[in-house]
């Protein structure tokens, strides 16, 4: 346990300040403000999740008026289905794929930033303004990047003569051609939080270990990556999480086909194929929260091997 | 600015509910009186979508009553995903268009059927229709959806190349081709003479490769009837047949295995690829890259008959909470007033009209190349009836992996079969929502 929430002795209460007119944080008036979101959360998450949980127990469809209990067949039938497991696969190969540069890149580029010359404004600006993009604008400019025909990636290639590689048509590239417009789309976000943090470091650290004749690899091992350590287990939580609800754009990208091959299908699309395409919605719920609980396992784990790492 | 005229809170938000107010009432007054609004819904993208505006547009001035309200909404599973939706909450659109086969979901709840009585007292009766297409649209001898074209997969020969290929017939026009072996002779032929493939052919495409999958299947005799609960009854060898034709379509020459749904019909209207495989809509990137082109029946590869995939945009009604009788008889008469002007539909998307009025008519004859293939539509094969079957279906899209599993040698076609077989058991397990 830090110092910090031990309270300091001696400490003396402050006389409270005059209240002028009813106040927003004690009192009544809070639960009207609070009301509006609370109404949204109720109506849109809240309610739809506990009815999607009663739902997986009925083989229900989106085309039939009727459905009927089923207990828990739909969860025994799915851990059955091999398509469950080839999406799931392919969903945590997306997470451990994107996760690992879109951590060490944004790192590496807040570095660059922090300890870079000029025009700082400029790199913060044109680093994060892809993820400021709408995912429609982001899948198409890929699409074009990618394009076999007339595509930038392919005429660089051959242009220092690399074979072509076949970005959105071969099974095995499809999922990393995913990456990225993962990476460079999401990228952003991760280097803000990094550089945050970096200009939290107190610069006196870095002038005692100069005195002392660090250079600026000790520097760097010595202060600069144990004082990002918190910030570290936040953006892996953070990017896991974001990486294993792929949906968007990869179903954009390839057109709701799930890629060259299926090689790029998430779980999330299986999900959404089950219960929209094919009208199953019973056994589409029963994926989902499957899927939502292995989440909440993961979340779980990760908190616990963060919290392990502080201590 | 002076106080008297600036705008306070209260002012605004009591214009704004005034406005609203206002706004209600008179969209309540525009529904009364002698006009009917009728809401219409496709999917029609493109240069069909362009078409499909002319034959709303028609109506519009046949029936200047009727305010149509058209909604086009994306192709394919989001299509299908939103008409169910609204089909099953009540507030479906007055009229819609679907594909014929999709009717297995469709037909049996989500639909009203159309009443033959009304049909004829516009001038339409059933007989006017190809007989293999109307036996897709009768479900239990009710007519659940009105066609309004037939589209086969056809194929498009490049006149010129053809030509140096030696591949024309005296008169000019594509040499017959029986059998497999011919068409694949052609393929490399055309390829000598374009230097980069024969036959355009989007494999990557589920659609684009399932059109020539499901004719040889059905040309090597092979059926398919997909039970609920499974097993899937199949022909494996008929589909191992039609696998291997296609693997040896695509071996880099004749077809590339890797083309897509676009990059198809581009190499085509490049002249990088002397013949081109789809549905008969790419005559219009054909036209506009202004290639010496013409298109024809697809052949017999198999057997004597060319059976040949097609599917058939049809109208259908869909089932309402409550159905205002105006806009019924409204929706009777704007599917009407397309059909009868489906010319412009068939001259300029190069579907072959449903209606024998129209494709008997010598405006639909001259119009070259697209009645050169009309004979198609007596040989259409339609796809298997299941729930997940049909146009933009998952059949479509899963089987397009194991094709393009065979199509890009990863898999044979006996493990390309099985590969199909084995996920088509898995689904019908899965039971079926309808």
């Amino acid at each position: 346990m830090s110092a910090g929430t031990v309270a300091a002795p001696g400490r003396v209460e402050q006389p409270t300040a005059p209240r002028r007119g009813p106040s927003l944080v004690g009192g009544r008036g809070g639960i009207w403000f609070v009301l509006p979101f609370m109404a949204v959360y109720a109506a849109f998450v809240l309610w739809p999740l506990l009815y999607g949980l009663g739902m997986s127990f009925f083989d229900t469809s989106l085309v039939r008026a009727e459905s009927r209990f089923v207990g828990l067949d739909n969860y025994v039938r799915l851990f059955a289905d091999a398509e469950v497991w080839r999406t799931l696969g392919i969903t945590v190969l997306f997470t451990i794929g994107s996760t690992i540069p879109l951590v060490v890149i944004a790192l590496v580029m807040a570095l660059l930033v922090q300890t870079g010359v000029r025009g700082q404004w400029l790199w913060r600006f044109v680093y994060f303004a892809p993820f400021l993009l709408p995912v429609a604008t982001v899948v198409l400019i890929w699409q074009w990047l990618f394009s076999g025909d007339y595509g930038l990636l392919n005429a660089a290639l051959t242009g220092i003569g690399l074979p072509e590689v076949g970005w959105l048509t071969d099974p095995a590239v499809g999922l990393w051609s995913v990456v990225l417009l993962t990476v460079w789309w999401t990228i952003g976000f991760n280097f803000l939080l990094y550089l945050a943090a970096l200009q939290a470091i107190p610069a006196q650290l870095y002038e005692a270990a100069e005195i002392d004749g660090a250079g600026g690899w000790r520097r760097l091992f010595g202060i600069t990556l144990p004082l990002l350590n918190r910030t570290t287990g936040l953006v892996v939580v953070l990017q896991v999480l974001a990486s294993l609800k792929l949906f968007d754009q990869a179903y954009i990208l390839f057109r709701a086909n799930g890629g060259p091959g299926g090689s790029a299908t998430p779980i999330l699309q299986y999900i959404y194929d089950t219960g929209f395409t094919d009208y199953r919605l019973g056994y589409a719920s029963a994926i989902s929260y499957v899927f939502f609980v292995l989440i909440i396992l993961i979340a779980l784990v990760q908190a616990r091997l963060s919290r392990r790492s502080e201590a | 600015m002076t106080t008297s005229h600036r705008l306070s809170r209260r002012t605004l938000l009591r214009a704004t509910a005034a406005a609203g107010g206002a706004a209600l009432l008179s969209s309540c007054a525009r529904g009364s009186g002698d006009a009917v609004d009728l809401a219409y819904w496709n999917f029609f993208g493109g240069s069909d979508g362009k078409l499909m505006v002319e034959l709303v547009n028609r109506f519009r001035t046949e029936a200047p009553n009727v305010r149509v309200t058209d909604t086009t909404l994306m192709w394919g599973p989001p299509y299908y995903t939103k008409l169910a939706m609204a089909c099953a909450g009540g507030r479906a659109p007055d009229l819609a268009t679907m594909h014929g086969s999709r009717l297995s979901t469709f037909g049996r709840d989500l639909l009203d059927e159309w009443d033959l009585d009304e049909l004829a007292a516009r001038g339409v009766s059933l007989d006017e229709f190809p007989q293999p297409v109307l036996d897709r649209v009768l479900v239990d001898g009710r007519l659940m959806a009105l066609p309004l074209d037939t589209h086969p997969l056809v194929l498009y020969y490049n006149t010129d190349i053809c030509e140096k290929a030696g591949l024309l017939a005296p008169d000019g026009t594509l040499a017959p081709i029986h059998g497999a072996e011919q068409m694949l002779d052609a393929g490399r032929r055309a390829a000598e003479v374009t230097g980069a493939i024969g036959i355009a052919l989007g494999s990557l495409h589920e659609a684009h490769i399932w059109m020539p999958f499901w004719s040889a299947y059905r040309q090597l005799g092979g059926q398919m009837r997909l039970p609920d609960g499974g097993p899937a009854e199949v022909d494996r060898d008929a589909m191992v047949g039609a696998m291997t034709f296609l693997r040896d379509l695509c071996d880099g020459t004749i077809c590339s295995p890797s083309l897509d749904g676009q990059s198809s019909p581009a190499a085509f209207a490049s002249q990088q690829a002397g013949f081109l495989f789809v549905g008969p809509w790419e005559v219009t990137s054909a036209r506009t890259a202004g290639i010496p082109f013409s298109m024809t029946q697809f052949p017999a590869l198999f057997g004597d008959t060319p059976y040949v995939r097609a599917d058939s945009h049809s109208f259908v009604l869909p089932t309402q909470a409550q159905v205002d009788p105006a806009a019924r008889s409204a929706a009777y008469d704007m599917a009407v007033s397309m059909l009868r002007n489906s010319l412009a539909w068939a001259a300029g998307g190069g579907h072959i009209p449903a209606l024998s009025a129209v494709a008997d008519s010598p405006e639909y004859l001259a119009e070259k190349p697209v009645s050169n293939y009309r004979e198609a539509a007596q040989v259409v094969e339609f796809d298997p009836e299941a729930y997940f079957s049909g146009s933009g279906s998952t059949l479509m899209a899963r089987a397009g992996q194991s094709l393009q599993g065979v199509t890009g040698r990863s898999l044979t076609p006996e493990q390309g079969a099985d590969d199909l077989i084995g996920w088509l058991d898995d689904q019908l397990t899965l039971g079926s929502p309808l």
